[in-house]
């Protein structure tokens, strides 16, 4: 346990040495939330105006609610795996006692604990900036299920970036480009940071909610607004503990491929 | 080694395309659902975005040597690049265009010319619309030469481009639907609002000649101060190293 | 235990798909890939006793980095035995790992902006160093290497020479008993090329470490192996002290005479090959076998008031063996 709690701290320290790298990082995330807010803003400037279910109230909290996931779930260092494995500096971790995959969640986490401060930061300041009719919710019980869909959500983020990350293992050259195709594209559309999911038709939607990126932000934000519970809920939790149990044993296998090919480049 | 950054580079023009269509679906249920935003109906909007992928896209194509920049001054190969008997202004912002561009823009310019033709413009709109473009890659431009000049100074290439990029990303949508004074801000400050929102809205008859003229005005400005700003830049660089 | 390390037909193959240059090629490579199987290790095997100190040398791409990587566990065996401290290395069982250590010239462990001292923290953590001996350990290790100063500065703002004397530190602070160092004096100016030799000769009579090191470097040879492993293209050609490579490889010897006077002195080139002639002094080379003959000849027949008998020298039969092309004997 001595160990990852190391990780955590040297990782926490290392971000302090980039300080100008992560400020830009939460530069360009509020830049990105001004750009939701103000086109949702519009869109219900009408103010009784209710489209799709949605209200003003619970777009605009939809918005700042994705703020705050985005900070917990989406981000992540592991999207250095890829740089390691296609620079051979992975050698450097598999000839130590030491899990890969328990390394680089611990650094994860370490970076989430970092941008939730700052997010909470933001989101203080853009409320009273922007003053959204934000929706706080009070029960305890839907609280206690957003944050289990939360941790949810951060296991199958973890684990697809992983798996991602597996493809330098093959081609060295397509690190980047696979991680932005996948991690970037794919999850900022589907997963609702820009828009929630049921803003899309009834069949769209059906199709989205098997894959298992609405259940990064959509779905969690939907149970804190109260939008999805009960039987609802469970059905998406289910689905969503099924995709990391399938991520998980593809990225196994995967994994143990990818260390036969490696070839501890370097010289 | 080549080859590699070949399929790499499809990966990525996959991934912009995806994007582009992901953003452009959402774009387009919004408008069936909404029927109108901050006054602009569904083309009107859709053109908005187009023009703003244009806009993105062409500026991209031609200074994609911008994104090479950092390394150079890190490493120290940037004094190469002064050796040489091109402007070295020339060098690095021009010279990195990569083909698979050509394979994003023509359709987006048939894009622009069918969702155009449905608003109806009259002869003069399109011109000034054309216009106004070409003032839109002057403001880019100046954009990108500061970015450079501020990279020499600083060595924070890459931040400054994305802030540009993040902020010009804020163009998807007619600049109207920001409230002031971001919305004052971004219309003069950082013209993102006259790089792409003005075009498009002079496609819409919605721009005046004074308007158009002083918009030029604003462009030829930003890109005789960027380069005033390079040259400083160039000056303190090399009395600088050793 | 009886042997710290067991190679038995040790095979290592690397599959390589070979691309064709151009757009066509990369789409084709990816539906019918054309491989080209790499044959780094054809069956190579040897022992080694705890406390050993084995150099292993071979011109590039002989395979002598694949085997120390197959050694420490970052490379899958095609087939063939591996055993160190009669562990699998493959299974990379956490036992095994705080046993062991590899260095690597160019691969670093260190972060970069941070000082060195938050890496080997971060490694008795990681290795699970009980505080007593690693302070030991650190402290040991720093006066043998000289970086007490240096350990709160920023890596990055270390020189090279100072950087791989942290590198040294972070490898070895679990005071591993097996160490695989993969050209440890490249890229280092002379001086501390001897510094890092001797604290390896220092560390290994000290704590009885196993150590298996590959160079490029002469010196690092005569100076440090006693054993040397000869690989070249996947085979073990050589393995033994280093003495007896001179006597298995030199097919010559050299004979150095000073002669008296001039008078047919172009003679002498019927005894052997000449290697240098400036007068008083000439130095031939000849056969191994016949070298007492000669000797006796140049005695009988030239006014001879000097002779020696010498081997090749030993910089020259390593430099021939990097070149490759060592026959067997």
């Amino acid at each position: 346990m001595n160990k990852y709690l190391q990780i955590f701290k040297i990782s926490f320290a290392q971000e302090f040495a980039y300080k100008a790298n992560f400020i830009m990082w939460r530069v360009r995330n509020v830049f990105q939330i001004f750009l939701i807010f103000f086109l949702w803003d519009a869109v219900f400037s009408d103010q009784g105006r209710v489209v799709f279910g949605y209200d003003r109230t619970k777009i605009l909290t939809y918005v700042f609610g994705v703020m705050l996931v985005r900070a917990l779930v989406l981000s992540s260092k592991s999207v250095d795996i890829a740089r390691d494995i296609a620079t051979g500096e992975l050698s450097n971790y598999l000839l130590r006692p030491i899990s890969y995959f328990k390394y680089w969640f611990t650094r994860d986490v370490s970076s989430k604990v970092l941008n939730i401060m700052f997010a909470v930061v933001e989101f203080a300041i853009l409320y009273l900036i922007l003053k959204p009719p934000f929706y706080f919710q009070t029960d305890i019980f839907t609280n206690l299920s957003f944050l289990i869909s939360v941790g949810v959500a951060i296991l199958i983020f973890s684990t697809l970036i992983f798996i991602v990350s597996t493809v330098p293992f093959w081609a060295p050259e397509l690190g980047w480009g696979s991680h932005f195709l996948v991690t970037v594209v794919v999850v900022e559309s589907l997963s609702g940071s820009v828009f929630p999911i049921d803003v899309l038709p009834q069949l769209v939607q059906r199709v989205l909610m098997i894959t298992p990126f609405p259940y990064l932000i959509y779905f969690p934000i939907q149970v804190y607004l109260g939008k999805i519970g009960g039987f609802q809920y469970l059905q998406g939790t289910l689905i969503s503990l099924l995709w990391i149990v399938v991520l998980w044993l593809v990225l196994r296998r995967v994994w143990s491929k990818g260390l036969k090919v490696y070839q501890a480049f370097g010289r | 080694m080549v080859l590699g950054q070949k399929l790499a580079i499809m990966f990525f023009l996959t991934g912009k395309i995806m994007r582009f269509v992901f953003f452009f679906g959402f774009l387009f249920f919004l408008i069936v659902g909404t029927k109108t935003l901050v006054g602009y109906d569904s083309n009107q909007v859709i053109f908005f975005f187009l023009t703003f992928n244009f806009v993105d896209v062409v500026a991209q194509f031609f200074f994609r040597e911008v994104y090479r920049f950092r390394p150079k001054i890190v490493s120290g190969d940037f004094d190469l690049t002064l050796i040489k008997p091109i402007n070295p202004l020339f060098q690095s912002l021009a010279g990195g265009a990569d083909v698979m561009d050509l394979v994003t823009i023509p359709p987006l310019l048939f894009a622009v010319f069918y969702v155009g033709s449905l608003l109806n413009p009259s002869l003069l709109h399109v011109a000034f619309y054309v216009l106004l473009l070409l003032n839109s890659l002057l403001i880019a431009t100046a954009f990108h030469i500061l970015v450079l000049a501020l990279g020499i100074i600083t060595m924070e290439v890459d931040h400054t481009i994305m802030i540009y990029r993040d902020l010009t990303s804020l163009g998807r949508f007619p600049v109207d639907i920001y409230r002031q004074p971001l919305q004052g801000f971004l219309t003069y400050l950082v013209p993102v609002g006259l790089m792409i929102t003005l075009p498009a809205k002079a496609l819409m008859g919605l721009v005046s000649l004074p308007g158009v003229l002083a918009s030029f005005g604003l462009g030829l400005t930003a890109v005789f101060v960027s380069l005033r700003f390079w040259n400083f830049a160039l000056k303190k660089y090399t009395s600088a190293s050793s | 235990m009886d042997k710290a390390i067991i190679v038995d037909r040790l095979v290592k193959n690397f599959e390589v798909t070979e691309k064709e240059p151009g757009l066509t090629g990369a789409v084709k490579s990816l539906f019918s890939p054309k491989k080209k199987t790499i044959r780094a290790l054809r069956g190579i095997s040897f022992t080694i006793t705890p406390g050993e100190l084995v150099g292993f040398i071979g011109p590039n791409g002989a395979g002598k980095t694949t085997t120390l990587k197959t050694l420490s566990g970052l490379l899958f065996p095609t087939s063939g035995f591996v055993s160190v401290l009669e562990y699998d290395p493959w299974d990379r069982r956490p036992e095994f790992l705080k046993q062991i250590a590899l260095v690597m010239g160019q691969k670093n462990q260190l972060w970069w902006d941070l000082p060195a001292i938050e890496t080997f923290e971060l490694n008795r953590a990681i290795y699970e160093i009980p505080k007593r001996d690693y302070e030991e350990n650190l402290k040991e290790l720093v006066d043998l290497l000289e970086i007490g100063k240096l350990i709160n500065t920023p890596v990055r703002k270390l020189s090279l020479g100072q950087r791989m004397r942290m590198e040294l530190t972070a490898a070895l602070i679990h005071k591993p008993k097996v160490l695989f160092l993969d050209e440890p004096t490249i890229g280092l100016d002379l001086v501390a090329q001897a510094k890092t030799r001797d604290f390896i000769y220092e560390y290994n009579k000290k704590y009885g470490a196993t150590i298996l090191l590959t160079s490029h470097n002469m010196d690092d040879l005569v100076n440090l192996a006693r054993r040397v492993v000869v690989i070249d293209e996947g085979r073990i050609i050589f393995d033994g002290v280093l003495e007896e490579l001179t006597e298995r490889f030199a097919k010559e010897k050299i004979i150095s005479v000073t002669l008296s006077n001039e008078n047919d002195i172009k003679r002498i080139e019927t005894i052997g090959k000449v290697k240098r002639m400036a007068f008083p002094q000439v130095v031939l080379s000849v056969p191994r076998a016949a070298t007492a003959v000669a000797a006796a000849e140049l005695l009988q027949n030239f006014p001879v008031s000097d002779l020696t008998i010498e081997e090749i020298p030993i910089e020259d039969i390593i430099r021939r063996v990097f070149k490759g092309g060592l026959k067997r004997k």
